[in-house]
């Protein structure tokens, strides 16, 4: 294990055969290959909510904060705001994101937030044994839906372009080539970027339900309503870019190319400013 | 009434100018030199109910408004009902005659004449600051000045309309209060504006809110002075959101602070548990109003102490303090910034709907304030959370070469999950160190507040209560001795227990003696008395003062 395998020391605690496996393998030749493109390691700082997805914290060797159940997506913006030089990704989970942390993930692609999401969407919780998840289809039988979970889950691409997210895409952990482009295309992007990962948990799942299902978009939608139309009439196991547009980025409508770290002003510079508003 | 303070008290619905009105007074007296207290009463509405705008001042120091006025302005029946007992001997009386008939007091047809202008009511503040400047004796050539850099918008009506209103009231009014000038002219700031200049005097960077009187002010205050500051100012979705906001730039480097009341700071709490493992540097602005839960919003109270004492799951370090003053407000949210930059922990300036929107004249020395800034780490091999002999590890921020993480799990010194008991052990004695490191640190600063006095009597008191207290004292021929802790956690009991087996009381805003408890517990005092208010309203001075005469006799 070298550094440049991106891996820390810590012992990985994932099911052999989950699927968390090959979005760790995807975020490390992903970071590999930007880097090769001149960002440098160590602008990349990363944040997880709490679950399976989250163990990746502690495996994957660049800076973060392994922050709560449901807070990732505030965690990444006020990494964000504070330092717009900083590459942030932000790994979460279908009950983490779009349960728990719903109105942070709705309002980081409101904001147009500079930053990327990477929802491993394992349709369950998988870590609190097996419960019915946002995303998990009607029927679900788990221990807290003894018979069969009757809520349709949410259709998380056409949820997250409605809510103004500016790269919305599937990829599956099965296709590591196809993740690994299509988080590369994700983190380059300008804007909150959003990447719904179908991962089975093997507990749970199947690899053979996913492969048996999953199929490409023919080609990309050319805009936003094509975008929702085919979100919403495409099944859950079609993979590739739904949306991506252009639009203004939260911290640059908020104080434009500063950066409120690295031009902070100094202890006298504040002291004058102070001194001006309390002569006023 | 003492006699070396005025007190001006305007009285109306909200949206007539009420609260301009009491400012634009306040103004007028700082700018001869005068100190003064001004106290703000309004409802949680946007238009009508009833508003008053107290407004004292004194050529001394002075820290609370007197209920007590002299000269009550009222524009409406309800602020008459209202006031009718706010009234100090030889006080003046003016209602509106349009409203009501058949009151005691100098009545003027005050909507008929605002309804000969456009903006109509909205002129009504304009009135009552003619009324003043007549009662204080001022020139009318001195008040047109006023009006115009008061009330820019429609000059010549609003003068028009203030010239005739002079005109009314001056044949009883003329220069019954003329006021003697004071040494200098000093700022009015309210308690927020006073913890937001502080804040960024200590090196804020970013600040997150969610709108929640009373700490709406700091954002609306820091949002719009933030481009001047090269500050972040970002009003989010919810207080979770504000405080993880909060701690992901503190990761970042950025000196970060939040501001709500109770209600806000229940959803925060599960954050600053995170800050605590984390070890983030996040202070939160706790301003306590009248609760539970929705409560009354835009009244005071002290009644979340062991609410912030607690707050968050599990065992970890809170720094907590209180200032007593505005002034005191600027030093203090400069210090707590520092303080959790030193020590790594998340930390609440705890204050009141009183301290946070009354405003009164300081004199703040800015480069007084205290500069956070961590302890850097240098050298390789990074530990986010190296176990040193204080408990501090240096820090450092991306981007570095370094890897550097921040845990919510238990973790080991890189910042990596364990679940290892002895690991778990050493993490929590880490975290646990700094709580000595802050006591050694805290003895060397001044913790603690004692106005002296005679040996008759303690008064315990803590937050803008304090205030209300020294004004109290002021009035009549009482000379207890005053004590405010600055700081409830750690609680200085190295300052506080030399006053055991002494004449003790306690005045705090609150129905079950909080405080008195905290004291009680921690420090082992007795107290004779606790003289409690939870009305919502701060104490008055003369109220105060009579109840501390029943303690004393």
């Amino acid at each position: 294990m070298t550094e440049h395998e991106l891996k820390t020391k810590a012992e990985i605690t994932w099911c052999k055969g989950c699927g968390n496996f090959g979005i760790f393998t995807a975020i490390r030749n992903a970071i590999n290959k930007l880097e090769e493109r001149g960002i440098k390691r160590e602008k990349f700082v990363m944040t997880a909510g709490i679950g399976c997805h989250a163990k990746i914290h502690d495996y994957l060797n660049i800076s973060g904060l392994y922050s709560l159940h449901g807070r990732d997506a505030a965690t990444a913006q006020g990494m964000k705001i504070a330092n717009p030089n900083l590459k942030v990704i932000d790994f979460s989970g279908d009950g983490n994101g779009l349960g728990e942390g719903l109105a942070h993930t709705l309002f980081a692609a409101k904001r147009n937030q500079d930053f990327t999401m990477i929802l491993h969407n394992n349709s369950v919780y998988a870590l609190t044994t097996g419960q019915f998840s946002p995303l998990t289809e009607q029927g679900w039988d788990g221990p807290s839906t003894p018979e069969g979970s009757f809520e349709p889950p949410f259709n998380a691409i056409s949820l997250i372009i409605e809510a103004g997210a500016t790269f919305v895409a599937r990829s599956f952990a099965g296709k590591v080539d196809h993740l690994t482009e299509v988080m590369i295309r994700a983190i380059e992007h300008e804007g909150f970027s959003f990447i719904e990962v179908l991962q089975p948990a093997v507990p749970y799942h199947e690899w053979s339900e996913y492969n048996k299902r999953i199929e490409f978009l023919e080609s990309e939608p050319k805009s936003k309503e094509e975008a929702l139309q085919l979100a919403r009439n495409s099944h859950r196991f079609t993979l590739g870019v739904f949306y991506e547009g252009k639009r203004q980025v939260y911290h640059k409508a908020l104080y434009g190319d500063h950066n409120p770290v690295l031009n902070s002003l100094s202890r006298n510079e504040r002291f004058k400013k102070i001194r001006k508003i309390l002569k006023e | 009434m003492e006699n070396d303070v005025f007190t001006f008290l305007v009285g109306g619905k909200a949206g007539e100018g009420v609260k301009k009105a009491g400012s634009v007074a306040a103004h007028i007296f700082s700018r001869m030199g005068r100190y003064v207290f001004e106290m703000d009463d309004y409802m949680s509405l946007i238009r009508g109910g009833h508003n008053f705008s107290v407004v004292s001042t004194s050529t001394r120091w002075i820290s609370s408004h007197y209920m007590q006025a002299n000269l009550v302005v009222n524009f409406d029946k309800r602020s008459s009902q209202t006031h009718k007992d706010d009234i100090a001997e030889n006080g003046i009386i003016v209602f509106n005659s349009d409203e009501e008939e058949d009151v005691d007091g100098i009545g003027i047809p005050l909507s008929s004449e605002a309804d000969k202008y456009p903006m109509k009511k909205l002129m009504y503040g304009v009135g009552a600051v003619a009324i003043l400047a007549s009662a204080i004796g001022f020139k009318k050539i001195e008040m047109n000045d006023i009006i115009k850099n008061e009330y820019p918008y429609g000059i010549e009506d609003n003068i028009n309309f203030a010239n005739t209103i002079y005109d009314l009231v001056n044949e009883e009014c003329d220069n019954k209060f003329p006021l003697e000038k004071g040494d200098k002219e000093r700022v009015i700031i309210t308690g927020n504006e006073s913890i937001s200049l502080g804040a960024v005097a200590g090196g804020l960077n970013t600040y997150y809110g969610y709108p929640m009187t009373p700490a709406s002010t700091i954002l609306h205050f820091l949002a719009k002075n933030a481009k001047n500051f090269g500050i972040a100012v970002v009003h989010a979705e919810s207080e979770l959101a504000v405080i993880n906001m909060a701690i992901g730039s503190t990761f970042s480097g950025a000196k970060s602070m939040v501001g709500t009341s109770g209600g806000g700071f229940a959803l925060m709490t599960e954050g600053f548990s995170l800050a605590g493992m984390t070890e983030a540097p996040v202070l939160v602005v706790l301003s306590q109003r009248s609760g539970p839960a929705t409560g009354v919003p835009t009244y005071t109270e002290q009644a979340d102490l062991p609410f912030a004492l607690t707050a968050g799951h599990g065992d970890f370090l809170r720094i907590i303090a209180s200032p007593g003053t505005v002034e005191e407000a600027y030093y203090l949210a400069s210090e707590m910034l520092a303080l959790v930059w030193k020590f790594q922990t998340p930390g609440i300036l705890l204050t009141e709907k009183h301290l946070s929107e009354s405003s009164m004249t300081v004199d703040i020395k800015a480069e007084d304030a205290s500069w956070a800034e961590p302890k850097m780490y240098t050298g390789d091999n990074f530990k986010r959370y190296l176990n040193t002999e204080d408990g501090i590890s240096p820090m450092l921020f991306p981007p570095s070469k370094e890897v550097i993480k921040w845990d919510s799990y238990e973790h080991d010194e890189y910042g990596i999950t364990t679940e290892n008991a002895e690991q778990i052990r050493i993490m929590h004695e880490k975290r646990g160190k700094k709580i000595g490191a802050l006591i050694n640190y805290l003895k060397s600063k001044k913790t603690v507040n004692v106005t002296p006095g005679d040996n008759s009597l303690n008064i315990f008191t803590y937050g803008s209560t304090y205030m209300s207290v020294l004004e109290a004292l002021k009035y009549g021929d009482l000379k207890p001795r005053v004590i405010q802790p600055i700081y409830l956690n750690p609680l200085p009991i190295w300052e506080l227990e030399q006053f055991k087996d002494q004449e003790n009381i306690v005045v705090e805003q609150n129905l079950t003696g909080q405080f008195t408890a905290l004291l009680r517990e921690k420090v082992g005092l007795e107290f004779k008395k606790t003289i409690k208010k939870y009305d919502g309203r701060p104490f008055d001075p003369i109220e105060l003062h009579n109840q501390l005469k029943e303690v004393v006799k």
